[in-house]
């Protein structure tokens, strides 16, 4: 056969040059792409500095300590960045914000690691792989929802409705776990071939009706139970009684807002921790008689602890991060106060709200990078370190699975 | 085989775990449904009922909602009863017990007008140009006199946007009486539309028998909501929703469409997927088959990961700093500097949100293309490898065409993250107003220091900073609904593609 | 290098050719995944239009060797080599030597069937398309030519422009040997090509190595000692990275000079 190639030699050498080429141009691509993503954090540091360094410096006393404040008379913490007049200056107590975003992303994962834990478990350990398979992407569907719109429908909507229904969301934290629990126990009791139909594999489903009756119910009773018990006035109640201030906007929306947000993140990680753990572990429990929810106690989620921690963890990096939410749905006062039923202010917020306002250059606007520097860094270390836990329970199943 | 789980021995907690699912879903499907009845039913042409209290005079309104009057048994219906300029507000709560009768008067005439929000009441004359309609004769008259304004009203801001607009742009660079003879001539033109809009009035009685004056030209719209049969709603439903698609905002963004936003929205989105795309591929491409695989790569890629997990606004900061003050600032002072100091690129604009959005959604793309190739089996490398190729030729004719549907994906997921921020734009570019689109007939017809308007943004803007909260709810709802369909339907095109891609790339031979 | 170092087991004959008849001559090569050597100060010369046969049990470094020769290895920053390879008398890693000429020289055919996601004319076509664009009548031509030799053409002549993942296993993998025939390698070398075929198909890859052999020189790896038995001319038993035992087929597998082949060749060993 002749050859069919015109001129290998020279056509060879025009190839490996281009392979060079292309290798060189994704290299080069490639580094600068990364180096630049990654340089967010310098970037931010640099702007910074100056906050800290040169003549007119900062006194870091005044961010995180009580200052004298004109109007009263015990130093207080209180974030006022632009001064009013003379008489009254600025201040640049930035404690305030530090802590409503912790508060918020507290409330939230309050709300969210239960949900998320306990909808992992169930998928990973009772459902149904059909079932399962479709309630994956479900879930991916929830993350994907705009902070925006979550945040639009509880500060405008749940909200109101919740000053108005206060007593009966209180109540629902009761009813809803214990109409659970009755729907478990009721099943029980129910004739054979309606009670192998609600098997609690699908338990996830169809408890949906049941505990919208229930919340049905819920609604119905509350102003009458508020009648019998709190005189009518549970807020009246709690600020006599507890010496709660109730604000319309509050920690406990914020809470629910971006704990709806943060259930699927938490959710997917720990349905993998828990998918990873090796069969053979949890078979030779059950082997010895132990149910399904004894094995998970005592084997699967010891061995999953890792992996369900770095879920919570990544879930606590967004929600503090979060902003849209908060903005929307805290009321954006800067308060230092644990009680759940007042409004708070957070980091991302006060970003979102002041920084295009802020004079280039000036404190204000340096200490709101300070702000976004300090979440850049939180959420940067919190994932790093939820990424390490992750990879390392990951190389040790791998393992056992490589040994067994 | 013995498999007798003790299925009655689980104990609570397994059913705790199943309600949280339970829960989970139920807060999603109740957003999912809210959305798509407040957002598409404020389209629905509702009845308008005459309410007729105890105490009082009448009044026309729709209901909206019920509720119970805190610490009381009794209930409270919600009314809105439009008519902002009679009455003061548009909004009545009225306790059920003191409504003595409602009808459903065929005759009420519900309109949209420019100024004041929406009118009801009864028709009774539409006068003005030498002939006067009255009683039944009116609501025909009216009619035809609409369709002609709107007519006249299209060629008015033809005439403003193709023809004044640019005779303006162009007197600000040369200032001829040429120009200046045909700009006097067509806003001449436009003085005699205006004047023949003008002149008619239509007299219109409220429910409680007050009379009123209105100006026929400010009127957009009138419809009979009791007197429409189903298929008219229908379609009056219909053309609300492709109002609210293809016009732009009225009365402080509280009426009126989303185009603008939309629009906006798409643009900024493009760019940006235009900047993600090629760059994430690269740096993926480069970190997986080009880059020694040691310890440093693994660092990289953790740090990539985590990067999506850096919030957003940080984002946000870090455009600011960076692109308009630092980037911006320069070719302001480099390229724009006779107009300073108002700012052409040293603000917020398209193409500092855009890139802005591309670095946020960068390592989306990044961890996506890295998973789909790390999903090309090995043996189809050194397939490609053994045959001769060098590792270029293995890259584009064998690995990135098994790659590309997990770059689509990477770049679908990258949009419809993208399309629902808002913290980050509220720094780099957005607009309450932008008044001027990004793109236009004007060279270079692409407009990248512009601001322009987002979905999102429009949602935050609309409920949170409007004059009347409760008024413009039901658009923001819509804006709502439209924004998070756009999104779900990325993410279910990505979901499926991804599906898909599993399944063609399981077990190639069949053995 | 530290990690060569190993006790040297006693050697059984090794046969040795003519530099004018052999293709390929390893000289003293050893090679090791990070600490972990895999093969131990090799010496042999592989014949001309030959087929030779490495058995070994698993992971004696058999397939190591295969990839060594067309420079696979070089994908994996891990692996550790001294000694050399030449083919035709070239040493393949001096520096002015292509490694795409090289892979092109000496082709390959993997265990599983891995055809490319495209049309199967597309995945002989591959080859010839990296070496240059031909005009369509003569690649049509060198896409017939090959398909025939691997005794492909007539089962597909009619469906060139569909999927080739939809063949089965076995034409599949006649498939990859017309893509690697295509290029017009010197040198085959084949890792297990059968392991994952039906008898039928196996067959008539034997077959097709038999008639392949006045053509190139073959290499084949394999850990069924019938198959090696029944195509090879020459074998070479290795274990635990060196090479015991290396001669005509013939001669090794009736008269096997060391206990170590011996209770390998008869099964006494895995």
């Amino acid at each position: 056969m002749i050859d069919p190639r015109p001129h290998p030699s020279l056509h060879l050498r025009r190839r490996r040059l281009r392979d060079r080429l292309a290798t060189l141009l994704i290299t080069a691509g490639g580094i600068g792409v990364l180096v630049s993503v990654l340089a967010i954090g310098v970037f931010l540091a640099l702007e910074v500095i100056p906050l800290f360094l040169g003549a007119d410096a900062l006194d870091t006393d005044e961010l995180w300590r009580p200052q004298p404040v004109e109007g009263a008379v015990e130093p207080r913490h209180r974030w006022r960045p632009e001064p009013l007049g003379e008489a009254s200056p600025a201040h640049y107590g930035m404690l305030p914000l530090a802590w409503g975003t912790l508060k918020a992303a507290l409330w939230a994962l309050l709300f969210a690691v239960p949900l998320a834990l306990g909808a992992a478990v169930h998928s990973a350990l009772y459902m149904p792989r059909r079932l399962r398979a479709r309630l994956k992407p479900t879930l991916e569907l929830m993350e994907a929802m705009p902070g925006v719109v979550v945040g639009f429908v509880a500060g405008l909507l749940l909200a109101p409705w919740v000053e108005r229904h206060l007593t009966a969301t209180l109540l629902l934290v009761m009813t809803l776990p214990l109409g659970v629990l009755l729907a478990g126990g009721v099943r029980g009791l129910l004739p054979a071939p309606l009670g192998r139909r609600l098997t609690l594999g699908w338990a996830g489903v169809w408890l949906m009706p049941w505990l919208l009756m229930v919340g049905a119910i819920t609604l119905w009773l509350a102003p009458w139970l508020e009648a019998a018990l709190l005189g009518g006035d549970l807020r009246g109640w709690l600020a006599a009684t507890l010496g709660l201030d109730y604000a319309a906007r509050n920690a406990m929306i914020v809470g629910v807002a971006m704990g709806f947000a943060v259930i699927p993140g938490i959710y997917a990680l720990a349905e993998d921790a828990l998918n990873g753990v090796p069969d053979s572990l949890a078979e030779g429990a059950q082997a010895l008689g132990a149910t399904r929810w004894q094995t998970l106690w005592r084997v699967v989620l010891p061995a999953a602890s890792p992996g369900i921690l770095s879920a919570v963890m990544i879930g606590a990096g967004r929600a503090v991060g979060e902003t849209m939410i908060v903005l929307m749905a805290s009321g954006n006062t800067a308060l230092m106060t644990m009680n759940p039923l007042e409004g708070l202010r957070s980091l991302s917020a006060t970003i979102a709200i002041e920084l295009s306002e802020a004079a280039v250059g000036g404190t204000h606007y340096r200490l709101l990078f300070l702000a976004a520097l300090v979440l850049f860094l939180f959420t940067f270390l919190v994932n790093t370190l939820a990424e390490v836990m992750r990879t390392r329970l990951r190389r040790r199943y791998q393992r056992r699975e490589g040994g067994a | 085989m013995r498999r007798t789980w003790r299925r009655h021995g689980e104990g609570p907690w397994p059913w705790l775990a199943a309600g949280s699912v339970a829960l989970s879903l139920l807060m999603l499907l109740a957003l999912l449904l809210l959305l798509a009845t407040r957002g598409l039913g404020h389209f629905w042409p509702a009845e308008v009922a005459v309410v007729t209290p105890h105490a009082g005079s009448p009044f026309a309104g729709i209901a909206v909602r019920e509720e119970a009057i805190p610490g009381d048994t009794r209930r409270e219906r919600l009314y809105f009863t439009a008519n902002r300029d009679l009455e003061g507000g548009r909004w009545r709560w009225v306790e059920l017990g003191e409504i003595a009768r409602i009808d459903y008067p065929a005759e009420l005439v519900m309109m949209e007008r420019s100024r004041w929000g929406d009118l009801v009441g009864r028709l009774v004359a539409l006068e003005g140009e030498g002939e006067s309609h009255v009683g039944e004769a009116a609501w025909p008259a009216l009619q035809a006199r609409l369709r002609a304004l709107e007519r006249l009203r299209d060629e008015r801001d033809r005439l403003r946007d193709e023809v004044v607009m640019p005779l303006v742009r162009r007197l600000e660079t040369v200032d001829s009486d040429e120009v200046r003879a045909a700009l006097a001539a067509a806003n001449g033109r436009i003085r005699e539309l205006q004047a023949t809009m003008g002149g008619a009035t239509l007299i219109v009685e409220s429910a409680d028998g007050r009379r009123v004056e209105q100006p026929l030209e400010k009127v957009l719209r009138a419809w009979r909501p009791n007197a429409m049969t189903l298929l008219d709603r229908v379609v009056a439903w219909g053309e609300g929703v492709w109002r609210f698609l293809s016009e732009g905002p009225r009365a402080a963004n509280s009426a009126g469409g989303v185009w603008p936003a939309i629009f906006g929205t798409m643009l900024m989105v493009l760019l940006m997927s235009l900047v993600v795309t090629p760059f994430g591929v690269l740096a993926a491409i480069y970190l997986n088959e080009v880059a020694h695989q040691g310890a440093l790569t693994r660092i990289v890629r953790i740090g990539v990961r985590n990067l999506a997990g850096v919030p957003s606004i940080v984002f946000g900061v870090f455009g600011l700093g960076l692109f308009v003050h630092g980037i911006g600032g320069s070719l302001d002072e480099w390229f724009f500097s006779e107009r300073l100091p108002s700012p052409t690129f040293g603000t917020g604009g398209l193409l500092w949100a855009s890139l802005t959005l591309a670095l946020l959604t960068l390592p989306v793309v990044i961890v996506a293309t890295e998973e789909g190739l790390a999903r090309v089996p090995d043996h189809q490398r050194e397939g490609a490898l053994a045959l001769g190729a060098t590792r270029m030729e293995m890259l584009t004719r064998v690995v990135l065409p098994m790659t590309l549907p997990a770059m689509l994906t990477g770049m679908i997921l990258a949009v419809a993250r993208a399309a629902g921020e808002v913290a980050p734009l509220m720094l780099v570019g957005v607009a309450k107003l932008a008044s001027r689109v990004p793109v236009d007939g004007d060279f270079p017809f692409l407009h990248l220091e512009r601001k322009f308007m987002h979905l999102g943004y429009h949602i935050y803007d609309t409920a949170l900073h409007g004059d009347d909260v409760q008024a413009a709810m039901p658009l923001a709802f819509a804006t709502a609904l439209l924004l998070v369909l756009v999104i779900l339907l990325l993410n279910l095109t990505a979901i499926f593609l991804r599906h898909h891609l599993r399944l063609r790339h399981e077990v190639p031979s069949r053995v | 290098m530290s990690v060569f170092m190993s006790s040297s087991a006693a050697r059984g004959p090794i046969i040795d050719f003519a530099a004018s008849e052999s293709c390929l001559e390893i000289n003293g090569l050893s090679l090791a995944y990070g600490d972990k050597p895999a093969l131990r100060d090799l010496t042999l010369r592989v014949p001309r239009q030959r087929v030779t046969a490495f058995i070994g049990p698993s992971g004696c470094g058999k397939s190591t060797l295969l990839r060594a020769f067309n420079r696979l290895h070089d994908l994996n920053e891990e692996v550790v080599r001294c000694g050399e390879i030449r083919l035709e008398g070239q040493d393949i890693h001096a520096p002015e030597v292509e490694v795409a000429e090289l892979r092109r020289r000496v082709g390959m055919v993997f265990q599983a069937p891995n055809p490319f996601p495209m049309s199967i004319y597309d995945n002989v076509a591959f080859g010839l398309r990296l070496q240059g664009e031909l005009r369509r009548r003569q690649m049509d031509d060198s896409v017939e030519w090959a398909l025939r030799s691997a005794a492909l053409w007539e089962e597909v002549k009619d469906r060139l422009r569909t999927s080739a993942w939809a063949l089965s296993g076995g034409q599949q993998q006649r498939l990859v040997i017309a893509r690697t025939l295509a290029v017009q390698p010197e040198v085959l070398l084949l890792d297990e090509p059968a392991s994952a075929l039906d008898p039928i198909s196996t067959l008539k890859i034997e077959e097709l190595i038999g008639n392949l052999k006045s053509r190139l020189s073959l290499v084949l790896v394999t850990h069924n000692m019938q198959q090696a038995a029944r195509v090879s001319d020459f074998t070479a038993f290795l274990e635990q990275g060196e090479l015991v035992e290396y001669g005509p087929t013939q001669t090794l597998f009736t008269h096997p000079r060391l206990a170590r082949t011996e209770n390998y060749i008869t099964g006494r060993m895995t």
